[in-house]
């Protein structure tokens, strides 16, 4: 397993080189001068250009992108434009919030999503399906910020029950907690809809075939038929959407992050776009990189828990 | 809120210039060789911030003749051509002279030591300890709050300071958040998770606050200018006649109904008449000769008269932020009926500001504020500024010449009558060639709590948000 584990990491190399030169060139060719956004367009000439050499700009190209290689190679991330920091600092600052809010968004579809999948497959083409069906529809549809928003009226300005924006220190968790509730509720909302959706595909197909016909002739109850044999073949399916959505939960918090004003990831990489702060954001998307890559990773190892059938090696 | 200046702006009102760490505005005197100086008396008993490598000290001329020559320093400030000419002296420990080789007016000279930018007096012993970049992430000063934490792209602590010198803060502390999101700050407001937020500058927005019980909003200047840029070298736009035309075209009327007001407000010259000395007002630009009001058949003829009957076609690029693509697409309707057909292409406002850098516009819309006529004249209407040729390119988008002369005139006129009737002759005449036509002042939005009392009344704030100050109180 570890030797499986280092090899799909050696792999990932020369994806990630792919993946940074590409970024790196990139987030260069895009209109727009970081000594401007840092200065604002009220600075003289002389201060923008004055600006430009102290960050570095005027060296060419080619030597900027082999600074930046073997500064990462050393595991250094460098330096921001605008704020001088160390990029690792401010990431390794944000990291947990992001991680912490796609985790939580990730448990919300999970146990929302499968059970309402599974007693939809159960009583099909029942009043209970055809709600399910509709609020799945109407989940699939919106928009995770203005999911955000309306949350946002209903649980903290109307009811004042929740913080609406901002985030409280891991140091006091009760307050933290509180703070993580709406955003994970937005993003895990929409997943519950993806997931009772193919929950209840997958289901059905399963109740239909052989083995849950043999099961049931078996005497057991519906209950055991339900959970040793039809939700145990239903998982391989439900943990690759999950990884799926573990990634696309990386890209689409940045609204809700935004909404509200929680401290991310995506956040961090708005920001650095838009002023073309060009160290911060390539570092940036080096660790999304790395984080794809890892879930993909640790989605690979899951099958082999979920079905004895896949092997490593 | 973490600096001082040697003078202030008076919170809530940037008309008016008071002393801060000086204990009064000095008068300035004439040396014998032609150099003006201004000496100014220090308050005793400051106390600077304690710092993170520093402890609290008092602050004296030392640290205010090191933060204006830090200022004075290109290597070291983005303002230093600000303070080209000037030598900062100790005199003793609680005196500071500044020698001007040029005599200013105090229009012009004091706010280059209010508490605004390159006027910020720093820590020296704290900067010196950190360094200049450290510096920019953690700054030490003498003022009602002091610095605590910084979250890049999340938010800002700051923590009350209570031997600031006017006396201790009322409040414990302010966190300033950077929230993009306006119904996030809306709704923040609404929780009473947040007190104070950035609004959208529009008049329905205002009433709209105003109409629910527990908040305010509050419009204030400094705002900004809209104008229109035109370049008097490219064809067919080298014709005055046809700028003429353009002008006549315009509407002030429907650029204001965009954001309606009070929050907009018509302007009749780029610079504003509203809160700086040498703007036109309405009269003056009537009396001037200089008012365009919008005459349609006017401008058709003058298009005629200049060979162009049916009029032409332009491609024009615009940032995707609402204050300047709405002010285009507004102006595309307006030249669309005297026969000017404009192909609008709307891009990212990085991407736009350096594109209009680069003369890829004929017509330039531009937003912005300046400090004083000075800045505004010179910047966008001086021929140094010409974009691209200019011998120090900026923003001048016209690429207009010919009010060098009465720029420099203005600048070194010590009298502030007279310098002011100069500004407005150098208006006028950019007006009269149609090098460029204001269009709208947009005021700042802010919502508040009712709980919130800033301590002051709030007419207007140049650090574009409202001051918070030892005596802001919030009351729940």
């Amino acid at each position: 397993m570890l030797r499986y584990i280092l090899r799909r990491l050696l792999l990932a190399i020369p994806t990630l080189l792919a993946v940074l030169t590409v970024i790196f060139f990139i987030v260069r060719v895009a209109p727009g001068d970081p000594a401007t956004a840092a200065l604002g367009d009220y600075a003289s000439a002389e201060a923008v250009a004055a600006m430009r050499e102290r960050m570095g700009l005027n060296e060419p190209l080619w030597k900027q992108y082999l600074t930046f290689l073997a500064d990462l190679a050393r595991g250094d991330l460098g330096r921001s434009l605008i704020t001088g920091k160390p990029i690792s600092e401010q990431i390794s600052f944000v990291l947990p919030y992001t991680v912490e809010l796609a985790i939580a968004a990730i448990v919300v579809g999970l146990i929302l999503g499968v059970p309402i999948g599974v007693i939809t497959a159960l009583r099909r083409n029942t009043l209970i399906d055809d709600i399910g069906r509709i609020v799945s529809l109407v989940g699939l549809s919106l928009p995770a910020f203005y999911l955000g928003i309306i949350l946002m009226f209903v649980f903290a300005v109307k009811l004042g029950l929740l913080p609406s924006v901002g985030s409280a220190p891991f140091s006091n968790p009760g307050k933290h907690l509180q703070h993580v509730i709406l955003p994970a509720l937005a993003l895990g909302l929409i997943e519950t809809a993806y997931m009772a959706r193919m929950t209840r595909s997958v289901m059905m197909g399963i109740l239909s075939d052989d083995f849950i016909r043999t099961a049931r002739a078996k005497g057991l109850t519906e209950r055991m038929v339900l959970i040793r044999h039809a939700l145990r073949a239903g998982l391989i399916p439900i943990v690759s959407l999950t990884g799926i959505f573990a990634i696309s939960l990386i890209g689409s918090s940045v609204v809700v992050e935004e909404v509200f004003a929680r401290p991310g990831l995506g956040r961090l990489m708005v920001g650095a776009t838009k002023q073309r702060d060009y160290t911060a954001l390539q570092s940036i998307m080096v660790v999304y990189s790395l984080i794809i890559i890892v879930i993909n990773l640790m989605t690979d190892i899951i099958y082999t828990f979920v079905d004895p059938r896949v092997r490593i090696d | 809120m973490v600096f001082n200046g040697l003078v202030r702006y008076q919170p809530g009102n940037s008309a008016v210039i008071e002393p801060d760490l000086a204990t009064e505005i000095p008068e300035p005197e004439m040396t014998a060789d032609g150099k003006q100086t201004w000496t100014f008396q220090l308050r005793q008993g400051v106390m600077c911030h304690p710092g993170p490598q520093t402890e609290s000290y008092e602050l004296t001329a030392d640290d205010v003749v090191y933060s204006l020559q830090k200022s004075a320093t290109t290597e070291r400030s983005a303002y230093a051509g600000e303070y080209a000419g000037m030598t900062f002296e100790k005199v003793d420990t609680y005196t500071v002279r500044i020698t001007l080789d040029r005599p200013l007016s105090p229009t012009l000279f004091l706010p280059k030591v209010a508490n605004y930018s390159g006027g910020f007096i720093v820590c020296a012993q704290a900067v010196e300890a950190m360094g200049d970049e450290a510096f920019k992430t953690h700054p030490v000063g003498t003022g009602p709050f002091m610095f605590q934490e910084y979250t890049p792209q999340t938010a800002i602590k700051l923590v009350a300071f209570d031997q600031y010198f006017r006396g201790a803060p009322k409040l414990a502390g302010v966190e300033l958040r950077f929230m993009p999101d306006v119904s996030s700050r809306e709704l923040g407001l609404q929780a009473g998770d947040l007190d104070v937020a950035e609004g959208l500058i529009e008049a329905q927005w205002v009433e709209r606050i105003n109409a629910s019980g527990n908040l305010r909003a509050d419009v204030f200047g400094v705002g900004e200018v809209s104008f229109l840029n035109i370049n008097i070298t490219k064809p067919p736009f080298d014709n005055p006649l046809v700028r003429q035309a353009i002008a006549y075209a315009i509407s002030r009327d429907d650029h204001v109904a965009l954001f309606n007001e009070p929050v907009a407000e018509p302007v009749y010259s780029v610079v504003p008449a509203q809160l700086l000395p040498g703007g036109l007002t309405r009269e003056e630009a009537e009396e001037r000769g200089v008012l365009f009001e919008q005459d349609i058949e006017k401008a058709k003829q003058l298009l005629a008269e200049a060979g162009y009957p049916d009029g032409f076609s332009i491609d024009l690029i615009t940032s995707e932020m609402p204050t300047y693509r709405r002010n285009y697409e507004v102006l595309q309707a307006e030249l669309a009926e005297i026969g000017i057909q404009v192909n609008l292409n709307v891009v990212a406002h990085a991407t736009m500001h350096e594109q209009i850098r680069q003369d890829v516009n004929p017509i330039v819309i531009y937003v912005a504020w300046r400090p004083n006529a000075d800045a505004f004249l010179t910047r966008f209407f001086h021929s140094d500024s010409i974009i691209m040729t200019g011998k120090a390119p900026d923003t001048n988008f016209s690429h207009y010449d010919k009010i060098d002369d009465l720029i420099e005139q203005a600048r070194y006129e010590t009298d502030p009558d007279r310098q002011e009737e100069l500004w407005k002759q150098a208006n006028e005449q950019v007006l009269r060639d149609v090098a460029a036509y204001p269009l709208l002042f947009t005021n700042q939005v802010y919502a508040r709590s009712t709980a919130v009392d800033y301590g002051h009344e709030l007419v207007s704030s140049l650090a574009l948000y409202p001051q918070i100050t030892e005596l802001t109180t919030i009351n729940r």
